[in-house]
Order: C-alpha cells, then structure tokens, then sequence
C-alpha cells in the first residue's frame, strides 16, 4: 500500500502543480506536503523491510534491502529540494529572472523526476527499470536548460544525446541477461530475482558481454570516466534544487541498476571479473575528477566534478567487496546528504553573487553568515575530514584496497589527497578575504536555509551516531552483493 | 522462426543494415530522414514475421504503435523540422568519405570477429542476421560521433535503437508486448523532446551544427 504513495502522489502533485497552482507559495506547499507523504511511506517500508524478507507489493514492484537505501536517500532528497526551491523560485522571480510559469513548470518536472527514479528503484523487472531510468533522462532534460541560455541548451544536449546512446547500450546489456528468461519458460515479466535464480543456464562469454554492456551504460548515466563529460556541464547548469537530486539522488539510481547486474553475473562468472571492471572504472573515476577539481574555476562544476570523484570511490568499493562494499552503501548516504547541502549553498552563493566562478566569490563567510560557515562545513565533510562519516567509509575502503593490491591503496590516498588540497583551496578563497563589490550582508529568504539546517544536522548526527538498526539493515544491503 | 520468416527476417536486418551505411554517405537532410523511415519500416516488417510466428493482440498493438512513433511520427517530425530552418544538408563530418567507408568496412569486420560471434549462439539459424545487425549498431553509433548535425545524431540514436530490435527479434529475445508498449512510449517522448531541443538550439545558435555549440567550453 505505501508503494502507492511513492508512485502516487508525485504523479498528483504535478499535475496540481501544472494545472491548479497560482502562487510560488502554492507550489511549495504542494510540493512539501507530497515529499513529506512520500517519506513517511518510504520509512514506513523500510521498517517493515528490517531484517526480514523484502517488501512486495505485487511480483514486479517492491523493495529489498539494497533498493530501500536509495529509495529513502531519495524522498528524503526530494523533502529538502522542495523546501528549497520554494525560496530559489521566490527569489528568482523577485529578480524577474524566471517568469511564474517557468516557476510551475519547475516544480512539476520535479515531482515527474522523482516518479521516475522512485519507479526506477522499486520495480523488479530489470526492462522497466531501464524505462524509468531512461524517464529521469526526459524529464530532466528541459531542467538542464532551464535557463534557456546557449551555454544551458548546449549541456542540455550533450546530456541528451550521450545518455540516449548509453541507456541504449545499457538496453542491449540488459537483453542479452535476459537471454535464459526468454529462451526458456516463459512466464510473463521477468525479474531481478528470476534472472538470479536461472543463472545456471547462462552463457559466461554472453553474461560478461552483458555485464561490460550494462556497467558501460548505466556507468555513462552514473558518470564514471571516460563516459562523464556530460555530467559537469548537465549538473552545474540546472537550477540548484535540480542539480541537488541529480547529483546527491539520481547517480545512486544507476549504479543500483550495475549492481543488481553484478550480483547475477557473480553467479555465473568468477568474482574477480566484475571485481576488477569496478575498480578500473572506479579508480580512473576518482584520479581523473581529482586532477580536475584541483584546478577547476567555477565552484558548481567543482561540486560536479566532485559526484564523479564519490561515485568513483563507491564504486571502487563495490569492486573490493566484503567490509568495503559495506562502506561504500554508507559512503553512498553520506554522499547524498552531503551533496544536497552543497549544492543548495551553491545556490546561495550564486542568488548572492549573480556569478558561479570562484574567482568572483570573496567574504562569503561574512555576507551569507548561515550559508558561509554550512558551506564550508559540507566542504570538509566531503573531503572526508575525520570525525565526519565520509573519513571512516573512505578509510574502510582503502584498508580493503590494501588487501587487493597495494597500488589501489597509493593512487586512491594520492588523488583523495589532490582533492582535498584542490577543495580547501578554493573554499578558502570563497570564503574569506573582502566581499566582492558591495554586497550586503545577509540570507535570502527561511526557505533557502531550512534545508541546509536539517541536512547539516542529519549529516552531523549520522557522522557520530549511526544508531545499530541502521548499521544492521546496511550490513544486510552489503551481504546481498 | 519457420524457413519463410526466417527469410523474411535476414531480409529485413540487411534492408536496415543497407540502410545505415546509405545514411553514412547521403548529402541530404531530407535523404536520411527517408532512409530511416524505411527502416523503421523493415522493423515493423521484422516484428510482423515474429507475429505471424505467434500471434497476439497486444503484440499487434505493439507494433502498430512502434509503426505509428517511428514510421509516421518521428519522420513527420523531422520533416517538419528540416522545413521551418531549412536544414536541407547535413553531410558535415568530422572524418572525411575514404575515412568513414574504411571505418565502416572495419567495423563490420569486427563484429564478425570472434568477440561477438558468441551473440550467434541465440539463434544460429540466423547467425548472419544477428551480426548485421550487432554492426548496425556499431555503425550507427559511429554515426553520431562522425556527424555535426544534431538532425543526424538524433537520427543515429533512433538507427541504434532499432538495430537493438532488430537484434532482439532475430535472436528471439523481444520483450513481452507490454513492455515493448512501454519502450515505444519512451521513444516517442525522446523523439518529441529532441526534436524540440533541436529547434530550441537552432533558435539561439542559427544553425543545428552541433560543432558550433561552444559555449560550454568557455565557462
């Protein structure tokens, strides 16, 4: 029954957003109201999930352990990108920026996006997941170019066209694993669960094909290199609220796709296979981000560049397995909170600063005096800075590493170290030193501070004290891989 | 497949394979528009053999509704859309005619190399159907990477979409009807939001030669 509200309601609140809405108000109330039933439903599953079997509403939609973190991160994501587009919209239309309908046009493509992922992680069938999946690409699209500006039209396109031909291959992996379903009995839709049960009958050559097919697909969409150059450009130039859900929400969508793929081709292949493509693609992800953020000038596509980087690290994680796959289910959560806030002070900085390139942003500790010290405080949590909860995933998956091969250990601390330096660099220099031009001190409005509240909150308290049900119900995710 | 849809299916995977290597050498916008509702066409041909296989109504909706998206509506699309910029020519490449033949030469050589030979274990009776149309994909890949126009790449995507059909259907992988209602339909709104992208980037850049799209460069 709670499926129906995780589906439901984002349908109903577009539609009321689109066709009944007349105030900015409206819509965020609109838009609250339904990210709050939508969490309560998603809680309500995972409770019900706890320790024992996965929650099925019918045979193809439900929710497992491995698919409930996502699907919480998620309309927890949408909670606090709802409360804080109300207050960017607010804003922008105050500076005659975007008209009311641009406004409305916002919110229910937010409401259609999180449909989309929300479908995309509680169904069981690997087509329609795959359907929803290619969804959050169309719904998104128009987002990305929001701002109708040549540079947003452009990323809008790259973002378009290069995750069409990823999803596609993706598609083609997505078949050749479906080959036994098809060619054998055939019941109807098939499963993750029924593809895991008649892995005695794959083909291995045809499972790696699949495996290389679907990890090069659904990795375009996650951003992994060398298949993330649309991610920089997509991320940073969609509206902070948007940019928020793609990159603390969206990238975990895919990446649960690859590793539903990966369970079922270790049951049919040797580990090490899917093992060593998910340490490649994670350790060139993360060396490559980090070369970049060291000398990256515009600080939305630092935090773009830094999605790659943790998704790299994730990743690389999964690769390792054991106590490492384990952290990387945490690393994923950390990620996804600690990205919502950044970008959300991103969006801060630039309703303030009217720029996005760090060279133009000074004294920002001193003219935004909540979102400066929140900001700065996100920055050091995802450089992984002890005692925040990135520090021990990171530190669990290099001491994992070292039991691997040695040389993961060195060029992983090495390009974390890179990323670190490259991060305090430039949030120093945005946060100190004279304010640029004369602006004056203050917020913009409640509803764009809100959120970084709860979300700093939530990261702080999930940093020291992950309470033991929640460690257990992770281990139970990380078991399953 | 029975030895007359069988030969019917070969037919239909090399018409499509012609298909994207005319697209390759065509100058004209309005040429490779036409190729690809013949393909499509050969796709929805390809599907009603699988029909005459094994009959079913939601299969017959299935693919009148993949006929109606890609055979009527997405060329309509296109059309229309070569017509209100006048987008008459899109044969700028980044690689030039002796270049993209060999390409195309050595990719259809690899595909019948050892690698995906192992795909022709699906259906062996059409081993040779199942590589055409696994180098159809590769070529119509190739065609969105060799081609500026954004008319041309979104005409690629669709080349690569239905080469996977094609795939599917030879190899005797196709989805349940429902399904494949369901990817038709998300077809169809990828067809309607590029085609509309393409307008909205010709509007702000004065042409749809995606090589002049810059603008990300100097951020």
């Amino acid at each position: 029954m709670a499926l129906i509200f995780i589906l439901g309601i984002p349908l109903i609140a577009a539609l009321l957003s689109f066709f009944t809405a007349t105030t900015v108000a409206t819509l965020g109330t609109i838009a609250v109201t339904a990210s709050i039933i939508e969490l309560a439903a998603a809680l309500s599953i995972t409770s019900s999930i706890g320790l024992n079997a996965p929650y099925m509403f019918t045979t193809f939609l439900g929710v497992d352990h491995l698919g409930a973190i996502p699907l919480v991160l998620l309309v927890f994501g949408g909670f606090v990108a709802s409360i804080y587009a109300r207050g960017y919209t607010e804003h922008e239309i105050s500076k005659e920026i975007i008209g009311f309908n641009r406004a409305k046009k916002l919110f229910a493509q937010l409401h259609l996006f999180l449909l989309a992922m929300s479908l995309a992680i509680v169904t069981t069938n690997p087509i329609l997941t795959w359907i929803a999946i290619e969804a959050t690409t169309l719904t998104t699209a128009f987002l990305i170019s929001f701002y109708n500006k040549p540079s947003a039209m452009e990323a809008a396109w790259k973002y378009l066209i290069l995750n069409s031909v990823g999803l596609l291959l993706a598609f083609f992996g997505t078949l050749l694993f479906m080959t036994p379903e098809l060619k054998g009995a055939h019941t109807g839709l098939a499963s993750w669960s029924s593809l895991l049960s008649g892995a005695a009958s794959y083909d291995p050559f045809i499972v790696k094909m699949a495996f290389l097919f679907t990890l090069i697909g659904y990795g375009t969409k996650v951003g992994l290199v060398p298949m993330h150059t649309w991610l920089p450009d997509a991320h940073s130039k969609a509206p902070s609220p948007i940019s928020s859900l793609l990159s603390g929400v969206l990238l975990n969508i895919p990446l649960l796709a690859i590793l539903r793929f990966k369970i079922i081709t270790d049951a049919v292949v040797e580990t090490g296979f899917t093992s060593g493509l998910l340490i490649t693609f994670g350790i060139f992800s993360l060396i490559v981000s980090a070369a970049i953020i060291l000398v990256q000038k515009n600080y939305k596509r630092l935090l773009a560049y830094s999605s790659i980087e943790h998704m790299g690290i994730a990743t690389l994680g999964f690769g390792l397995g054991g106590s490492a796959a384990y952290a990387s289910l945490l690393h994923m959560i950390y990620h996804s909170l600690t990205k919502s806030l950044l970008f959300f002070s991103a969006g801060n900085v630039f309703l303030k600063y009217s720029t996005t390139k760090i060279e133009n942003v000074r004294g920002m500790v001193s003219v935004l005096p909540i979102t400066g010290p929140i900001f700065f405080f996100g920055v050091l949590t995802i450089i992984g800075m002890p005692p925040m909860g990135m520090f021990f995933t990171e530190f669990s998956i290099l001491a994992r590493s070292l039991t691997v091969h040695p040389a993961i250990t060195v060029g992983t601390t090495a390009a974390l170290i890179i990323v670190g330096i490259g991060f305090i660099r430039h949030i120093a220099d945005m946060s100190f030193g004279e304010p640029t031009g004369k602006l004056p001190s203050g917020e913009q409005n409640a509803w764009t501070i809100i959120p970084l509240i709860i979300l700093a909150a939530t990261l702080l308290v999930a940093s020291i004290y992950l309470p033991a049900g929640i460690q257990t119900f992770i281990a139970r995710a990380a078991s399953t891989l | 497949m029975n030895p007359d849809t069988s030969l019917i299916a070969y037919a239909s995977v090399a018409g499509m394979f012609a298909s994207v290597i005319l697209m390759h050498l065509m100058k004209r916008s309005s040429l490779t528009v036409w190729l690809y509702t013949l393909q499509s066409l050969l796709v929805v041909v390809l599907l009603t053999s699988a029909l005459l296989k094994e009959f079913s109504w939601l299969l017959v909706l299935a693919t009148l509704a993949m006929g109606g998206v890609k055979v009527i509506i997405a060329p309509k699309f296109f059309t229309e859309l070569i017509r209100k910029h006048e987008v008459r020519f899109s044969a700028s490449t980044y690689v030039n005619g002796p270049v993209t033949l060999a390409a195309l030469a050595g990719l259809t050589a690899f595909t019948h190399a050892q690698f995906f030979r192992a795909l022709t274990q699906l259906n062996s009776a059409q081993s040779d159907a199942i590589l055409l149309s696994v180098s159809m994909m590769l070529i119509s890949m190739f065609l969105i990477i060799n081609r500026k126009g954004a008319l041309s790449q979104m005409i690629g995507i669709l080349s690569l979409e239905n080469a996977i059909v094609a795939f599917a259907t030879v190899t005797g992988l196709e989805q349940t009807p429902a399904l494949q209602l369901g990817v038709v339909f998300d077809i169809f709104i990828w067809i309607t939001i590029a085609t509309v992208f393409a307008s909205m980037i010709y509007q702000k850049f004065g042409s749809l030669d995606v090589s002049k799209l810059t603008h990300l460069t100097e951020d």
